[in-house]
């Protein structure tokens, strides 16, 4: 455990010293405690004002929102609020997805474009502790980001309706469950299949731009069909984290069967 | 300490090395020679297993190579390696990369953090253990590399070129950290394409181009080298009536003469010498200079390589 500590340690270093880092690893702080926010603070308004409206859209999806167990019983306006509110999530799953692949991209061709690959390799580590190593340095540090920014959130959110409503619109259980278990699992598969780009690739900004090329699209077209399902049943969303967690294993386990020390150490140049 | 019996590696079915033989003894310095690409980095790989061999098989420090999983870990838990090109995560201090490559070793925290501190001290990187390592000159990289290759006590040490692109003081400390590490009873494998320096550092000498061409100690490799020792001799007067008298004694089989100064190939220099200066003298030479003629690493080298053709 201390050996695959090690790497996280070295990691958390290396980002607290490289003022480059920085601005990425705010971005999403700063999105994901603002939009939700924006959300509870100004949509009953806008709500209020399309229903006023008879808006045909806004009328369509409070008739959608009635329809859910979950929101059946609160007024338009906070049903509305709150399934906008739970929707918005998917920032904190999406936050450390972006973040964790671009560290994941260098984590093995970085080490031997830097020459330390060689150096790691000749001490007694296994692969099994290599490559779990890298993969809680790559995920560790952005899902404790995910984590500590949406407390914040839950705090700001709750701070600024404080009073409006019976019950705190925040954390929601599908919140709480989707950011404390299904954003580490989909972070992990990230870094996984990442890493397994990296240990091929020679070149770490390639590997970057193909990940990223790959994954976020990929997110948001997993988000758009299965969007809806996770944010309705609670049961869809703890069956899409069992999912994620097999996956995870399968991945790893695959991951660790291909590694190969020596075509990593004698092919790339 | 090492050894090596038909050690083959190839890739892609070209032969990288073939047939390695050869036995290093504990707290012995081999220094493998072998122009670019003669499979120097390959062998070390092996022998650390790093990578496993074609075919062949090798014991490091007790522990067979590629035997399985744990002899190969246990293997690398005894040996050190300083790479030809040594790499560092620059943005870290000298400190935190070297308790990081130490940490690896399994090595409890205190036993990691005493010997970085008297290795950092010993290498004169004490001061500025703190700064970032992409700061550091490339001698001092170099010193923090041989730091990283030695804390974790191994018994057998594998240098690629130690000394590449150090300035002369540099270049020195390092050779004598070497044969500090050598007296301490270490086994040490130093790939160098500097001759000079394996001649003086090295006890055992290999030549290496895809086969080991020669392998053994300095002295026996002078000795074979050529037709045989030859001996300089400075007389006073008469170098050429000397020569003729010597001519045809068995054991002064060839004599060239060059002004005052007998060039003399003797057999065997430790036991002829002395019969050549006694002739010589019996013969009325007045001598004023007997000084062995040692074939140097480098003719050697290039002798064993030429005639690898």
């Amino acid at each position: 455990m201390r050996v695959l500590l090690l790497f996280l340690r070295k990691e958390l270093k290396a980002i607290r010293t490289d003022s480059r880092v920085w601005p990425v690893y705010l971005v999403f702080p700063v999105l994901a405690i603002g939009l939700p926010t924006f959300v509870a603070t100004l949509s009953p308004l806008l709500i209020r004002q399309g229903m006023a409206r008879q808006d045909a859209g806004m009328l369509q999806v409070a008739q959608l929102i009635r329809m859910m167990p979950d929101f059946a019983a609160l007024t338009p306006e906070e049903g509305m609020t709150r399934y906008v509110l739970r929707s918005v999530a998917a920032l904190f799953l999406l936050m450390p997805v972006a973040l964790s692949s671009t560290s994941a991209a260098f984590s093995i061709v970085g080490e031997k474009q830097q020459r330390t690959l060689e150096p790691i390799l000749a001490t007694p580590i296994t692969d099994r502790q290599f490559l779990l190593g890298k993969l809680i340095a790559a995920a560790a540090p952005t899902v404790a980001m995910t984590w500590v920014t949406a407390l914040v959130t839950i705090a700001v959110v709750d701070i600024a309706t404080s009073g409006r409503y019976a019950t705190a619109l925040l954390p929601d259980r599908f919140w709480a469950l989707g950011i404390l278990a299904l954003a580490p699992l989909l972070a992990t598969a990230v870094v996984l299949v990442t890493m397994r780009f990296s240990a091929k690739a020679t070149d770490p900004q390639a590997t970057v731009q193909a990940t990223a090329l790959a994954i976020i699209p990929g997110f948001l077209i997993l988000i758009a069909v299965f969007g809806k399902l996770l944010t309705t049943y609670f049961t869809a969303l703890g069956i899409a984290c069992l999912v994620m967690a097999l996956i995870d294993v399968v991945l790893f386990r695959g991951n660790t069967r291909t590694f190969r020390r020596e075509e990593i150490l004698t092919r790339w140049k | 300490m090492i050894s090596a019996h038909g050690l083959s590696r190839s890739f892609d079915g070209r032969p990288a090395v073939e047939a390695l033989t050869f036995h290093v003894p504990e707290g012995k310095l081999f220094a493998l020679l072998g122009p670019n690409g003669a499979g120097k980095t390959t062998t070390v790989r092996m022998l650390l297993g790093l990578i496993g061999p074609t075919s062949g098989s090798a014991t490091v420090a007790g522990h067979a190579i590629g035997a399985d999983a744990r002899a190969s870990r246990a293997v690398r838990a005894a040996c050190g390696l300083l790479t030809e090109a040594p790499g560092f995560y620059d943005r870290l201090s000298g400190w935190d990369n070297l308790v990081f490559f130490g940490s690896l070793y399994d090595m409890p925290d205190a036993v990691v953090r005493t010997r970085v501190t008297h290795y950092l001290r010993l290498m004169d990187l004490w001061d500025r253990r703190d700064e970032p390592v992409g700061g550091y000159s490339k001698g001092m990289k170099q010193r923090l590399a041989i730091i990283r290759a030695l804390f974790h006590d191994p018994k057998v040490v594998f240098f690629d070129e130690p000394t590449s692109g150090l300035d002369p003081e540099a270049a020195l400390a390092v050779r004598d950290l070497i044969v500090k590490l050598k007296d301490e009873g270490r086994t040490i494998v130093v790939c160098t394409h500097n001759l000079d320096e394996a001649e003086r550092l090295a006890d055992l000498v290999g030549i290496l181009k895809r086969r080991l061409l020669v392998c053994d100690t300095l002295e026996r490799l002078r000795a074979g080298a050529g037709d045989g020792a030859r001996v300089h001799v400075a007389v006073r007067a008469g170098a050429a009536e000397h020569a003729q008298r010597l001519q045809g004694q068995p054991f002064a089989p060839h004599v060239d003469v060059t002004g005052e100064t007998l060039r003399v190939t003797v057999g065997d220099a430790a036991t002829d010498t002395p019969r050549v200066v006694a002739a010589l003298v019996q013969g009325g030479a007045e001598i004023l200079e007997v000084r062995p003629e040692t074939p140097s690493l480098e003719s050697i080298y290039l002798h064993t390589l030429r005639g690898d053709h």
